[in-house]
């Protein structure tokens, strides 16, 4: 089996407190790999880590066999790791299409001087819009690709910021809760997309997520997280039988 | 209609950059005194060298004589005249240009109060050199600029005001069309949440710098196309009039779109000559002097605009006409 995504004795702390405590985790290819962990025990912070939007303080992150530590958020995304955030984060003005359109990687039409040239990206705009659509009709979504984001319910812009992700052809999706506050059934039908998607695409999901009770049915993997510092890894029935993951969260 | 075009231009430049990328630029003094001083600096200087005129004079202290001598190869040249315009407002952009590139400097960096703050006192600076560093306008008295549009002779007024509009129209009609391509729709994005921009790739410090040196430029355009218009430059370019008023327009307007910026414009520039025309008849009925009631109804309205309409007359969101069911 392949790991995609190595973390290795990675530390991060702010002031005081050690948000991460050398954290050693695997990620393994084409595989639905979940963290948990009570509030406070790092998960955000590490994904933040990941995806270069803060610098570990030691450490080591490879992807695939790059070797990632360090990298801005920017070289992070175009070598194919795209994140979602914990809050529903979307481009409130613009349509669910155009939020989708932003996430495209090198189009042409971004630049101040090629943007003067229609002709040297329509072409790539239409594919763009193409790639879109379909991507929300995924998603079933497709009915709402016109309206502005910012009046979405909750549960449909999780859904818009998955799609986003997914506009980047990535190979790995680091998701940030992408079920949090949203209903049980809403929160069902998220994960079986993400389980179509991943059979249909054969990307890797590394999913925070604190709902077990929803997400366990779906996943492969369990990481445990607590205080700063990895408790378990494994697979599901043996992570949560494990007496230290629950002490952790019953506090037993 | 000169004021309006020149509004126009330069309230475009700034709606590119407030209510496009969300960068709260009260320093577009600079940009446009940068586009009109600069303008107003060279453009005697290359009205001599590049007309052939003998002379020993200096172009700025002696700016007087100079120009009775470039004038009238000017009047009796009006293709020349037309380049020279032209050349005078590409200078413009890019001296407005070279400006944003200053202010981007603090803007990449800081955040958007510390932000604003720094940028207005930049365009002070500017004044200060305007006034301090003669070679460049020649200090506190200004400088005189080559008439281009002398050739119009007694429909100078006309000629001024639709080669101004003609500008205008032009930066209205690019305005429009880059919010529309993947370029404006990049910048809206970084503008409704900067951290997931980044995390979808872009890069933020150079849209940003790039969105600030095309509003300059515009701005710088803007101003230098005043300073041609008026034939003259002092270092007087106030902060109200090119930073306040033009702020007030795009606010009562409507940010983020090109629509209401024009219309912004258009309610502001009629108001404001309609204000100046009639303040003769308050004189005796109103307890203070009439001068006051400009800055008093300005006040007014943009606090009734910031209460009623904090989108502006023409938002950039409108609801969709065909309300898609909840899924």
């Amino acid at each position: 089996m392949e790991s995609i995504l190595k973390v290795q004795g990675v530390k991060k702390s702010f002031g005081s407190l050690h948000a991460l405590d050398g954290v050693t985790l695997n990620v393994e290819e084409k595989k639905l790999t979940i963290l948990i962990g009570p509030n406070g025990s790092g998960k955000t912070t590490l994904i933040n880590v990941i995806t270069g939007f803060q610098k570990p303080d030691e450490g080591h992150i490879h992807y695939g066999s790059k070797e990632i530590t360090g990298w801005s958020p920017q070289e992070i995304y175009r070598t194919g790791i795209a994140r979602t955030f914990q809050i529903p984060s979307m481009f409130g003005k613009l349509t669910v299409l155009e939020n989708l359109l932003v996430a495209e990687k090198n189009h042409p039409g971004e630049s101040l001087t090629k943007s003067i040239f229609k002709r040297l990206w329509a072409k790539r705009e239409t594919d763009t819009i193409e790639k879109a659509t379909k991507i929300m009709e995924l998603l079933g979504m497709s009915e709402q690709l016109s309206t502005p984001a910012s009046l979405l319910s909750g549960g449909q812009m999780k859904l818009v910021e998955i799609g986003r992700a997914l506009m980047s052809d990535a190979n790995l999706y680091l998701l940030d809760e992408p079920v949090s506050g949203v209903n049980p059934t809403l929160a069902h039908e998220i994960f079986a997309r993400i389980i179509r998607l991943r059979e249909q695409f054969g990307i890797t999901f590394f999913i925070v997520e604190h709902r077990l009770d929803i997400a366990l049915k779906y996943v492969d993997y369990v990481n445990a997280m607590a205080s700063g510092k990895l408790l378990a890894a494994g697979p599901p029935e043996q992570v949560i039988s494990d007496p230290k993951v629950i002490e952790a969260y019953l506090g037993a | 209609m000169a004021l309006f075009a020149v509004y126009l231009i330069i309230n475009i430049g700034l709606n590119i950059q407030q209510g496009i990328t969300g960068i709260p630029n009260f320093g577009i003094l600079l940009a446009v005194a940068g586009g009109a001083y600069i303008t107003a600096g060279l453009s005697t200087r290359l009205a001599v060298s590049l007309l052939g005129v003998r002379t020993n004079l200096d172009p700025v202290t002696q700016n007087v004589a100079v120009l009775q001598l470039v004038n009238p190869i000017l009047q009796s040249q009006p293709l020349v005249a037309i380049g020279f315009l032209i050349l005078f407002i590409i200078i413009g952009g890019v001296a407005g240009a070279l400006m944003g590139l200053i202010s981007s400097a603090p803007a990449v960096r800081l955040r958007e109060d510390y932000l604003a703050i720094t940028l207005l006192a930049f365009g002070e600076i500017l004044n200060v050199i305007g006034i301090g560093y003669t070679p460049l306008i020649g200090g506190p008295p200004g400088v005189n600029l080559p008439d281009v549009l002398d050739w119009a002779g007694r429909y100078r007024f006309y000629a001024g005001s639709g080669v101004l509009l003609l500008v205008a129209i032009a930066i209205y009609a690019y305005a429009g069309y880059i919010i529309k391509t993947p370029f404006g729709r990049t910048l809206k994005a970084i503008r409704d949440n900067e951290p997931v921009a980044r995390s979808l790739g872009k890069d933020i410090t150079r849209y940003r710098s790039t969105s600030i040196m095309l509003g300059s430029a515009l701005c710088g355009i803007g101003g230098a196309l005043w300073a041609l218009y008026s034939v003259a430059v002092t270092p007087t370019y106030a902060r109200f009039d090119w930073t306040f008023l033009p702020w007030l327009m795009i606010l009562l307007g409507g940010m983020g779109n090109n629509k209401g910026t024009l219309i912004g414009t258009l309610i502001f520039v009629t108001l404001n000559k309609l204000i100046l025309y009639y303040n003769s008849v308050f004189v005796g009925i109103l307890p203070f002097d009439v001068i006051w009631m400009y800055y008093l109804l300005l006040g007014f309205i943009t606090i009734l605009v910031l209460i009623y309409r904090p989108d502006g007359i023409i938002p950039e969101l409108r609801t969709p006409e065909k309300q898609t069911p909840a899924a």
